[in-house]
């Protein structure tokens, strides 16, 4: 499938290319945070403590004017029967227990950051394998029998393509509804996490499931399917002249085999670039879907972008940290997915961005 | 085939598209749990008037007939009523229009402004500074997610340093041009600064990715013409660089930077919406949204029909300006 002249090339493209290097550790890293999160996340991601509420990141303090109760010696001033309350500027300084700040609720945003990415990796993981499955059996398809069907299903795929896939998907997943499925945590579930966590001496507890956002991931699916259907037409139609396809077709393999067992096998290099790019437009999609509050996600960094943009004037770390999250998340996926493109040259179009 | 025989085929082809969307849009009502009588009525009505509302709506008729009510309106600009205001949902796409606009083209000119510079000065200093700070720029750009740049110049530019305001659009174009009309040309010049006030970062925000994607194209378009035959002959022959740069390479680089502006112009609408998400901009995007939270129905409808039906027609003005500027197009 996949050639031994193309894991040269990969080599070859990477050794010479800094920003495919850096592309592959930022892709690396994130998966592992995400794989690995029960063990690595300082507190549970939705652990509030109201007391420790807007607090920033590690380097920064804040300053704020607040109505405070008049102390005096020790004890409270009272005139009249009243508490004299005064103005005084509170200074928040940033502590070692929570590097990356907390948010509205005092939750830790890192263990927001390094949960999140499990939404945003299921997704794009997810999304990007159901859209390949649908669109290359639609392309494939259509680019194998030629005439009718590949017009009838590239038609189709026209309509697909007239909708602006943003507003497509919040139209199906507001009409759809939210279903989400959570599934047990298997490193929580087995007890290996809270091992660790304790030997680490962490107290809290991680949560024992794993949302799968059912809907957002059928949804950015449907939405998606269209580009991977239109790379593996475009294979097809060339493959199918091959040789070798008509040589199998004439030992009388069928229709199915010779699309399963000759076509698709070399098809595959486009195809796996496309979804490399595609990850990173899904990724960017899931999170466009929870900023406006559509995807039914309370762990997303989507989400916590709109719950910071209450504390825009006063906590602007809220809303920032989330963000850059996934601009390096995504500019990873897009530097993996420029190094695949110059290595195997395989000539297609990406599409992706919200 | 020529010219005009590929316009008409291209023409059927988007017929055929537009008839698919509307009914997509159609049975996009059926996929969602719930009826939309349900919006119009408190959940413990007597079943009478539900069954009253259900006919006057005309829920109760056969598919055939609600499909045919639903697609005989629209080619005479009839989208129905809203089940909330009652009003035509028509009239209401029709007035939120102009916001969109007004916001897509102002990013289009942004990402274009920038865009083909930074481009072109990428590709003739290729490996210098100013390349690789072009070529950050570019990948960074077409990996920020826009709502989230939106934010992040709200809280700096508007929160910190209070240059712009956080949103809203106090006045259209469509308003600067009637004070203009009427005389008022103070009012107008006034007018138009506060509508470049309030669209700048909007504008800013929803073009950033597009200005990315046309720096990288534009300079790989370039690079590519550069190393043309034609480009070493015209500078053989003695052409100043600028002439060979400017008037033959760029013109070249150009075709088919403008066909990805056009075919990108689904992903503006769409940056478009959430954009209006976040700096409040009363446009099409803020109506449908609105129109998913109250289940509106027939407002939902109206606005993905004219957003989509605008996406296949501006298409097909794309091709056919793709054609006439560039001869040796196959027309297929």
């Amino acid at each position: 499938m996949i050639s031994e002249r193309t894991l040269r090339n990969l080599r070859r493209e990477l050794r010479r290319s800094l920003l495919a290097k850096i592309g592959i550790v930022v892709v690396v890293f994130i998966l592992l945070m995400a794989v690995f999160a029960p063990f690595i996340s300082p507190y549970s991601p939705g652990k509030q403590n109201l007391d420790e509420a807007r607090l920033p990141p590690v380097g920064f303090s804040t300053a704020e004017t607040r109505e405070v109760t008049k102390m005096e010696n020790g004890s409270v001033v009272i005139e009249g029967g009243e508490v004299v309350t005064e103005e005084r500027t509170v200074y928040t300084n940033a502590t070692a227990a929570h590097p990356l700040g907390t948010d509205g609720n005092g939750r830790d945003i890192l263990s927001r950051v390094i949960y999140g990415a499990r939404t945003s990796i299921l997704v794009g993981i997810f999304g990007t394998s159901l859209a390949a499955l649908i669109g290359v059996l639609v392309g494939l398809t259509a680019g194998y029998y030629r005439g009718r069907v590949d017009d009838v299903l590239m038609r189709s795929a026209d309509i697909m393509l007239a909708f602006p896939s943003l507003v497509l998907a919040i139209a199906l997943v507001g009409v759809w509804g939210q279903a989400q499925a959570p599934i047990p945590d298997p490193f929580v579930v087995t007890g290996l996490a809270p091992a660790f966590r304790s030997a680490l001496g962490f107290t809290t507890g991680m949560p024992d499931t794993v949302v799968l956002p059912g809907t957002v991931i059928v949804v950015v699916a449907l939405v998606n399917w269209v580009w991977f259907a239109r790379v593996a037409r475009g294979e097809a139609l060339s493959i199918r002249e091959e040789e070798y396809v008509k040589a199998a077709r004439a030992l009388g393999a069928s229709d199915g085999w010779t699309v399963l067992r000759h076509v698709l096998p070399n098809a595959i290099t486009p195809i796996l670039v496309l979804a490399t790019i595609q990850v990173a437009a899904i990724i960017l999609l899931e999170s466009a879907l929870s900023f406006l509050g559509f995807s039914g996600a309370d762990v997303s960094w989507g989400f916590d972008i709109a719950l910071g943009r209450q504390y825009q004037s006063t906590a602007w770390w809220i809303s920032t940290i989330p963000g850059l999250a996934i601009v390096i998340t995504v500019v990873g996926l897009n530097l993996v997915g420029d190094w695949l493109r110059d290595a195997l040259d395989p000539g297609i179009e990406g599409e992706g961005g919200v | 085939m020529s010219l005009s025989r590929f316009l008409v085929k291209r023409s059927l082809q988007g017929l055929f598209v537009i008839w698919g969307v509307i009914t997509v849009v159609f049975g996009l009502r059926f996929i969602s749990p719930g009826d939309p009588a349900n919006v119009l009525l408190p959940p413990d009505v007597d079943p009478e008037v539900r069954a009253e509302v259900i006919a006057e709506l005309g829920l109760n008729e056969p598919l055939y007939v609600q499909y045919w009510d639903f697609i005989s309106g629209i080619p005479l600009g009839e989208l129905g009523n809203s089940l909330v205001t009652r009003t035509p949902v028509a009239a209401r796409v029709l007035a939120k229009l102009p916001a969109t606009l007004e916001l897509a083209i102002a990013a289009t000119i942004v990402a274009i402004v920038i865009a083909i510079p930074l481009g072109v000065i990428s590709a003739t200093r290729r490996h210098q500074p100013a390349d690789y700070g072009a070529t950050v720029f570019s990948l960074v750009g077409i990996s920020t997610p826009n709502f989230w740049l939106g934010v992040m110049l709200i809280i700096v530019l508007a929160v910190q340093f209070d240059l712009f305001p956080t949103s809203q659009r106090p006045i259209g174009v469509d308003g600067i041009v009637l004070l203009f009309v009427s005389g008022s040309l103070g009012e107008a010049v006034n007018g138009l600064t506060t509508w470049l006030w309030h669209i700048t970062l909007p504008a800013v925000t929803l073009g950033t990715y597009f200005t990315a994607l046309i720096t990288r194209l534009t300079r790989s378009g370039m690079l590519d013409q550069l190393g043309q035959t034609y480009v070493r002959a015209s500078r053989a022959k003695g052409l100043p660089e600028t002439l060979v740069r400017y008037k033959h390479a760029l013109r070249n680089t150009l075709i088919p930077v403008i066909t990805v502006i056009g075919l990108q112009l689904g992903t503006l609408i769409g940056g478009a919406v959430i954009t209006e998400a976040v700096f409040a901009w009363p446009g099409l995007g803020t109506l449908i949204i609105n129109s998913i939270n109250a289940r509106d129905w027939p407002v939902l409808q109206g606005s993905l029909i004219v957003v989509a039906v605008g996406f296949v027609l501006v298409n097909i003005l794309v091709d056919a300006l793709y054609a006439y500027v560039n001869p040796q197009v196959a027309y297929d």
